[in-house]
C-alpha cells in the first residue's frame, strides 16, 4: 500500500487486492510478527478455559503460526492438536519445537489455508483461530471450514481485532484502509451473524481491549525499531514514517473510544 | 452492637525486626487505600508501621514472577535461630548469590547526609574504622568463587573504593579468578581528577573482562547534590562521565532517591545518561533507610511502584510503567527492570528508542506461576539472565542473551527483512533502567530476605544479604570485628523515633543504653 493511498482510503475491491498481494501481507507480518497475538499466551489460556477444553479433545488450530497455542494446548490441557498455517517454514518451525517438546506425538502441523482446511469432515472437538479471520480475505468461506471440520457439540473460539467503522473518529478517513490492510476487522455483530450463518451458536462474546491497546504500543515498537533499523527497506514495502505514527496514535484514540476493540467468541456445533 | 470491618486486606505473615532493638518479631503486610503496608509489634518497643509498596495491583501481580531459587555450590553457616539471624548464607537460604559486593573500606572523601553504609571522612581515622588487605580481599573472593563455581558479578564497594590503596590490585585479583565482571561503586571524585587511575581502569576493562563504573548520581539540580552529597558535584560527576568515555569505560549512573528531594528528577536521570556516550544503565534506588539518613517518615516513605510511576509521569514519550517487569531471581517486588534499544541521543532529530517488552511478550516466559510451558525455552533462559541482579550492560553474558531476544524478532521469513542482522549492533545499543528498593530496619521482610541474590562477602568468609547487613546489625557485627571496638547498633531517623534519638559521632542515629 503506497502512502497515498493511505492517506486517501481505499474501496473494498481494492483492500481485499491489497491484502492479497504479497507485499502488503509482509508489511502485516512485519509489522505483527509472526506468531504474536494480542493478550499472548495469557488470553490464550483464557479462551481455552473459555471453551471448557478437555484432556484428550481434539482440537484445531487454524492459522497456528509457529505452534504456540497448539503446544499449550498439547502440554497444559493434554489435548490433540492438530495445526493449521499458510506458511511452509511456521509449519516447519511448529513441528520442530513440537518435536522438541517431545509431543510430536500428539500434535500434527499441516500446510494450508483456512479457506480450504487439509482435513476431514465432522471429527474435531475444539477448533481455534486467534486474530486470524480479520486478515482472511474470504471470511465465510473460512467459518464454513470451521464449521465443516467440527464434530456436532464442537466447539469454535476466536479471537480477534474488531471494529466499528461507523464510531472510527472522521480525521482517520485513512484508517478504514489501515485496518482494512493490516486487519480487515468487523464489529462484534457481524462475526455473531458469520457464525450464526454458518449454523454455529454464539455462548461468550468477551472483550478484552486491553490485549489491543497493548499490541498497538507493539506496532509502534515495531515501526520504531524498522525506522532505526532498515528504514530504506520498510519504505519499499510501502510503510510510510511519517503518516503511521498519526495514524497509530488515533487508532489509540479509537481503541480509546470503543471504535476499535478485541473480542473473544465462543460458538457450539448444535448436536443434530 | 454491629461488627464492622476492617479496612485493610491481609496479605500475610512473616517476619522482620525491631527497628530499634532489632529483635527477630513476627510482622504482617496488609493492602490499604491501594498501598502495602507492612506492620509489626515489638514487646519492648511498640508497634511500627512502614509503607512498602506504593501500588497493591502491581505488589500482588508481581508476585508471579518468582522463579525457583538455585542452590549454591557451598553455603557458610548452620541454622540454628532461624531467619535473619543466621547468615550466612544459611543451608535455607533460597538463592544463590547473583552478585558479591567487597566492601574494601569504610573511610570516604565525602561525607554525604545520605550513606547506607554510614561511611565518612572520620571513620578513616575514627576507632572503629578499617580497611581490608589484599589477603583479605584474596580470601573473599575465594570464598565467592567457592560458593559459585563461576560468579557472575564482584562489586568493590565501601567506604569509598577509589581511595584504597590496592584497589587496582584488588581488580586484579578478581581477574585473576574465575568471575566475568567487575563493577566499581564510586562517588566519582577520584575519576574527575585522576585521569592515570582511570586509565588504569580502562586498561584492565577488556573483552570478555569488562570493568563497569557504577556512580552515584542524584540529579542535576544542585539542591539535590547538596541535600544528598552535601556538595555541589555536578562539574565533578560531568569530569568522571567525560573521562571514563575517553578511556572506553561504561558507566551505570546510580540515584538514591528520596521523598521531597529529588523524585522529580528522575526523568532528567534518564535523558542525561542516555545522552552521555559513556553511560549505559541507570538505577534508582529508594533512599535505604538504614546507617545514615535525613529524617523520613516510614509510612509516606518511596517504593519501587512510585519510581516507576515517576519514570512513566517524566518521561512519557519514552515509557510507561507496563515496560518494566519484575525480576524473578531475587523476590519480584525487590528489584524492577527494563531494557531500551536506542538511536542516537536525545534531541537529534533522528533518535529512536524502543523498550524491548513492547517487542516481545515478557511475561509470556517470566510469569512463573501461570505459564506451565513457554513458547520457546531458550528465550525464557536469556530472559531470566536479562531480568536477574547479575546483569550488567557490556558483559559477555549479557550481549549474548540479548543477540538471542534479537532473534526471537526474527521474521526474515515472511518479510524479507532480517531483524538479527539489523540488530547485529544491538549490544552497543542496549540501555537497561533497574529500580530497585533494598529492605531497611522498618521494611524488613523475611520472605523477600531469604530469597536475596546480592550478598555482601564478608572478611571472615560469609556472604550476607545486602540487606540483612544493612538493617539487622551485621554491619556493626563485621565493623567490631575488624577493629577490635564495640560498635553500636544503628537506628533508623524515623520520625516517630526522634525522642529515643542520639546522634552517633558519624551522623546516624542510635538509641542510647
Amino acid at each position: 500500500m503506497t502512502a497515498h493511498e493511505l492517506a486517501h482510503g481505499l474501496d473494498a475491491a481494492q483492500v481485499k487486492a491489497c491484502c492479497a498481494s504479497g507485499y502488503s501481507s509482509d508489511l502485516v507480518s512485519l509489522l505483527l510478527g509472526s506468531s504474536y497475538h494480542p493478550g499472548g499466551t495469557t488470553l490464550t489460556r483464557r479462551l481455552l478455559d473459555a471453551m471448557g477444553l478437555q484432556p484428550g479433545e481434539r482440537l484445531v488450530d487454524v492459522a497456528c503460526g509457529t505452534g504456540t497455542t497448539g503446544l499449550l494446548a498439547a502440554q497444559e490441557y493434554d489435548a490433540i492438536v492438530d495445526g493449521v498455517d499458510l506458511s511452509a517454514s511456521n509449519v516447519a518451525l511448529a513441528v520442530g519445537a513440537a518435536d522438541a517438546a517431545g509431543i510430536g506425538d500428539r500434535t500434527r502441523f499441516h500446510h494450508g489455508d483456512a479457506e480450504a482446511l487439509p482435513l476431514p469432515d465432522g471429527v474435531w472437538d475444539v477448533v481455534v483461530c486467534e486474530c486470524a479471520l480479520c486478515t482472511f480475505p474470504d471470511k465465510p468461506t473460512a467459518i464454513a471450514e470451521i464449521a465443516r471440520v467440527l464434530r456436532p457439540g464442537g466447539r469454535v473460539g476466536i479471537s480477534d481485532v474488531t471494529a466499528e467503522r461507523d464510531l472510527l473518529p472522521a480525521e482517520l478517513t485513512g484508517l478504514g484502509a489501515w485496518i482494512a490492510c493490516v486487519a480487515d476487522a468487523r464489529p462484534p455483530k457481524e462475526y455473531e451473524a458469520l457464525l450464526t450463518a454458518h449454523g454455529l451458536r454464539v455462548k461468550l462474546v468477551e472483550q478484552h481491549r486491553e490485549a489491543l491497546d497493548r499490541m498497538v504500543l507493539q506496532i509502534a515498537a515495531r515501526v520504531e525499531l524498522l525506522r532505526m533499523t532498515r528504514q530504506q527497506q520498510a519504505e519499499k514495502l510501502g510503510l510510510d514514517f511519517d503518516r503511521v505514527r498519526p495514524i497509530l496514535s488515533a487508532t489509540q484514540d479509537a481503541i480509546e473510544n470503543g471504535a476499535l476493540g478485541y473480542a473473544l467468541i465462543v460458538a457450539e456445533k448444535p448436536c443434530a | 452492637m454491629t461488627t464492622r470491618d476492617r479496612d485493610e486486606v491481609f496479605l500475610e505473615l512473616t517476619r522482620s525486626i525491631c527497628p530499634v532493638c532489632k529483635q527477630t518479631i513476627n510482622a504482617e503486610v496488609n493492602a490499604r487505600d491501594d498501598q502495602v503496608f507492612l506492620r509489626k509489634r515489638c514487646p519492648e518497643h511498640g508497634e511500627f508501621e512502614a509503607r512498602v509498596y506504593g501500588d497493591a495491583d502491581m505488589y500482588v501481580a508481581a508476585q508471579r514472577f518468582n522463579k525457583p531459587g538455585t542452590r549454591p555450590l557451598q553455603t557458610q553457616t548452620e541454622v540454628k535461630d532461624g531467619c535473619p539471624s543466621d547468615c550466612g548464607l544459611c543451608p535455607e537460604h533460597k538463592q544463590h548469590a547473583c552478585l558479591g559486593i567487597i566492601e574494601v573500606n569504610t573511610a570516604c572523601n565525602l561525607d554525604c547526609p545520605i550513606c547506607f553504609a554510614d561511611s565518612g571522612s572520620l571513620r578513616e581515622k575514627g576507632p572503629d574504622g578499617y580497611s581490608i588487605t589484599l589477603e583479605q580481599c584474596a580470601t573473599m573472593l575465594d570464598t565467592f568463587v567457592a560458593a559459585e563455581g563461576e560468579p557472575e558479578v564482584v562489586m568493590f564497594s565501601g567506604g569509598e573504593p577509589t581511595i584504597h590503596k590496592d584497589i587496582l590490585a584488588m581488580i586484579d585479583l578478581v581477574q585473576q579468578r574465575p568471575i566475568n565482571a567487575v563493577n566499581l561503586n564510586t562517588n566519582g571524585l577520584r575519576l574527575a581528577s585522576d585521569k592515570t587511575f582511570v586509565a588504569e581502569l580502562g586498561r584492565r576493562n577488556r573483552p570478555g573482562r569488562p570493568v563497569n563504573v557504577y556512580l552515584q548520581f542524584d540529579g542535576l539540580e544542585k539542591d539535590t547534590h547538596l541535600a544528598i552529597r552535601g556538595r555541589d558535584m555536578r562539574e565533578i560527576k560531568q569530569r568522571a562521565l567525560d573521562n571514563c568515555a575517553e578511556v572506553g569505560l561504561t558507566v551505570t549512573l546510580v540515584a538514591a532517591i528520596e521523598k521531597d528531594i529529588n523524585e522529580h528528577e528522575i526523568g532528567a536521570v534518564i535523558r542525561h545518561g542516555l545522552a552521555h556516550p559513556a553511560a549505559r544503565s541507570v538505577v534508582f534506588q529508594p533512599v535505604t533507610h538504614s546507617g545514615r539518613h535525613v529524617e523520613f517518615d516510614p509510612l509516606t516513605r518511596l517504593t519501587n511502584s512510585d519510581v516507576l510511576h515517576a519514570i512513566g509521569k517524566q518521561v512519557p514519550e519514552w515509557l510507561t510503567v507496563d515496560d518494566f517487569f519484575p525480576v524473578p531471581c531475587c523476590a519480584p517486588t525487590c528489584r524492577s527492570v527494563t531494557y531500551l534499544l536506542t538511536q542516537g541521543t536525545p534531541g537529534d532529530p533522528d533518535f529512536g528508542l524502543v523498550p524491548i517488552p513492547r517487542l516481545l511478550q515478557v511475561e509470556d516466559y517470566l510469569d512463573y506461576v501461570a505459564n506451565r510451558v513457554v513458547p520457546d525455552y531458550e528465550i525464557r533462559e536469556a530472559l531470566e539472565k536479562l531480568w536477574s541482579a547479575s546483569a550488567f550492560i557490556g558483559t559477555d553474558t549479557n550481549d549474548a542473551r540479548l543477540t538471542k531476544i534479537a532473534e526471537a524478532l526474527d521474521c526474515a521469513d515472511a518479510c524479507g527483512v532480517n531483524l538479527p542482522e539489523a540488530l547485529t549492533t544491538i549490544t552497543e545499543n542496549t540501555f537497561m533502567i533497574v529500580v530497585q528498593d533494598f529492605l531497611d530496619p522498618y521494611t524488613l521482610n523475611v520472605r523477600q530476605l531469604m530469597k536475596c541474590c546480592v550478598e555482601e562477602i564478608t572478611p571472615d568468609g560469609r556472604l550476607i544479604p545486602f540487606c540483612a547487613y544493612n538493617s539487622v546489625g551485621y554491619r556493626e557485627q563485621v565493623r567490631a570485628q575488624m577493629s577490635g571496638v564495640e560498635v553500636a547498633d544503628v537506628v533508623p531517623n524515623a520520625i516517630q523515633l526522634q525522642p529515643l534519638l542520639v546522634e552517633t559521632r558519624y551522623g546516624s542515629k542510635q538509641v542510647p543504653r
